[in-house]
């Protein structure tokens, strides 16, 4: 399935090789978070606050392995069939809330959390507390970061049109934007159905080069992590929230031997940036006005 | 064919009747005004056309059609425009980005064609770019078009309302009090602008207690009163029923009416 030029017998310098070999892992983390960032921006771009990300990352990661081990499918069928589950729940719990006002989804995508942590502890095919061994490691750093550039160009150049514009009004004032002829209940399911596809697609990706998936791997504290990645980088483009991702990922490498603070350092960066960094690090907007 | 219709609307609230029994008609093009005292229900009234209230009882047609049941961006899709009485621009966007809003309910692009840049997409844009700019020149803030709409002085504000509520080509354009803060030189060339758009083909529907304004421009008042309609008729009939003026409008603004026009 893979082109050629990708196929792995090109050469790598031996200086290149450790290095990768070293910070592979991290080096994918940073395209994977950079994915969650994304999938959290959608939903802050239409004015909603969501903590389902882990959730919907978790559902991806589950059902791809699922689908790699028991059904056996090959890896390009599995890693566009990953937003399938997360995309149905997001259906089930956007249908119901969003027609509420703002809170509603998010308690009800902390529910969501707490209660697919339990199923994947108590249901068998879900390994329990032990999770899931042996997942063959099949997403390539290429193509987590294939991944990222997609959704970056694809939310950028939407961004830069009538949807983008109708987004943004949304966020500012929701009464007014509905009066313009903005279908807000749409756009905001519709904003949610993306932001789950971007989780899943995030958590197969994940799970794919881990070999192991866990039950606490998608719970509350990376939900609220993921909330902070946008909250630091700021959602005026897409390439905000990512660099926020990029800076809580490395940050944490840097400071190795605090990492038992890594969630108080998280509420911290929560808290100085609602206070004061409202817009986040990367404060500008998209400039959308066609010449 | 009427182009508004309200039959027995009504809209209630906790220990008060905002919008009572109210049948209003509006027919195609002009200018016709809703007056009345504060709190009489006027821009709940106009909550109810836009669809941001939800009706206790009665129906709202538009070109024949029953809208009541319709949420408020599909009667924006079907040619109601309006502006608030408190400002609701988007503060954050350029004043240019603003009026592009109005037109959303008219861009039809689809995802496939603004994700690939399709030509389509692409010429649609551009329309949408120069109506803006034709939406902004009508009200007379081109040279504003690059700034962030809250940078604006106040009484642009009500005017970028007007453009963006224009943009979307409305069958019908609800003014809320679209005088409200404005010096007299500013109100006068409001008055222009207003009269400048019922020429140009759009159904004015307008709420504003100057009355100067409202006399001069309208073809038609309805007065309300504790959410019911009280009177209408031409300007010259309300105006010549200085007891109906006194009873319901209260002395201070029958007293303004009649230095109007005295
Ligand atoms: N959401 C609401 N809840 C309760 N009461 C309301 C609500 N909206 C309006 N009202 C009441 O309904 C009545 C009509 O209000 P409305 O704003 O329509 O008046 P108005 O004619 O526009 O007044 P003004 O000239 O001051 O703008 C008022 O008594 C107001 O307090
Ligand atoms: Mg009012």
């Amino acid at each position: 399935m893979m082109p050629a030029w990708l196929a792995s017998d090109w050469t790598i310098p031996a200086g290149l090789d450790d290095f990768l070999w070293t910070y592979g892992h991290l080096i994918n983390s940073l395209g994977i978070n950079g994915l969650l960032a994304l999938s959290m921006y959608v939903v802050l771009a239409v004015g909603q606050l969501s903590l389902g990300q882990a959730a919907f990352m978790g559902l991806g990661a589950y059902s791809s392995v699922l689908m790699t081990l028991t059904l056996k499918l090959p890896f390009y069928v599995v890693l566009p069939a990953s937003c399938l589950v997360p995309v149905l729940f997001a259906l089930a719990v956007g249908v119901p809330t969003l027609r509420l006002s703002g809170v509603y989804l998010a308690i009800a995508t902390i529910g969501l959390g707490e209660v697919l942590r339990a199923l994947y502890l108590n249901v068998d095919v879900f390994g329990g507390a032990l999770g899931i061994n042996g997942i063959p490691e099949r997403a390539q750093t290429w193509m987590i970061f294939g991944m990222l550039i997609l959704a970056l160009l694809g939310l950028w150049l939407v961004g830069r049109s009538r949807i983008g514009r109708a987004m943004e009004a949304m966020r500012e004032d929701a009464t007014a934007a509905a009066v313009m002829g903005v279908n807000v209940p749409g756009y905001q399911l519709g904003a949610l159905v993306a932001s789950a596809v971007l989780a899943g697609i995030a958590g197969c990706l994940s799970a794919h080069q881990s070999s192991f998936i866990g039950p606490n791997e998608y719970g509350f504290e990376p939900a609220v992590t993921i909330l902070s990645f946008a909250l630091l980088g700021g959602i005026g483009t897409p390439v905000a929230p990512v660099v926020g991702a990029w800076i809580l990922t490395l940050l944490p490498e840097l400071l190795r031997g605090f990492s038992d603070l890594r969630l108080v350092f998280n509420g911290l960066i929560i808290v100085v940036a609602v206070l004061f960094l409202p817009h986040g690090l990367l404060g500008w907007r998209m400039r959308r006005r066609a010449a | 064919m009427n182009l508004l219709e309200t039959c027995g609307l009504t809209r209630r609230y906790a220990g008060l009747v905002a919008v009572d029994h109210v049948d209003l008609v509006v027919p195609r093009g002009g200018i016709h005004a809703v007056i009345g005292p504060n709190g009489a229900g006027k821009t709940t009234l106009f909550n109810l056309i836009s669809g941001l209230v939800v009706p206790s009882e009665g129906s709202i047609h538009l070109a024949g059609q029953d809208v009541t049941a319709r949420p408020t961006h599909v009667r924006a899709a079907l040619g109601i425009g309006r502006t608030f009485q408190n400002i609701r621009i988007f503060g954050e966007m350029s004043v240019l980005e603003n009026v592009l809003t109005g037109a959303h309910a008219r861009l039809r692009a689809s995802l496939v064609s603004i994700a690939l840049r399709l030509p389509g997409f692409r010429s649609e844009e551009r329309q949408a770019v120069a109506a803006a700019r034709e939406a902004l020149a009508l009200v007379g803030l081109s040279e504003r078009a690059a700034q962030p709409a809250s940078s604006l002085p106040y009484g642009d504000q009500r005017r970028l309302e007007i453009a963006r509520a224009m943009a979307g080509q409305p069958l019908l354009l609800l003014l809320d009090e679209p005088a409200a803060g404005m010096n007299p030189a500013e109100t006068t060339a409001l008055a222009g602008l207003v009269r400048r758009i019922a020429d140009a083909g759009t159904t004015v529907l307008l709420v504003e207690h100057d009355m100067g304004f409202v006399m001069s421009l309208s073809d038609h008042i309805t007065v309300l009163n504790f959410g019911r309609k009280i009177f209408e008729g031409k300007p010259a009939a309300v105006r010549s029923e200085p007891a109906v003026v006194e009873a319901y409008l209260g002395a201070r603004l029958a007293a303004k009416l009649r230095a109007a026009h005295a």
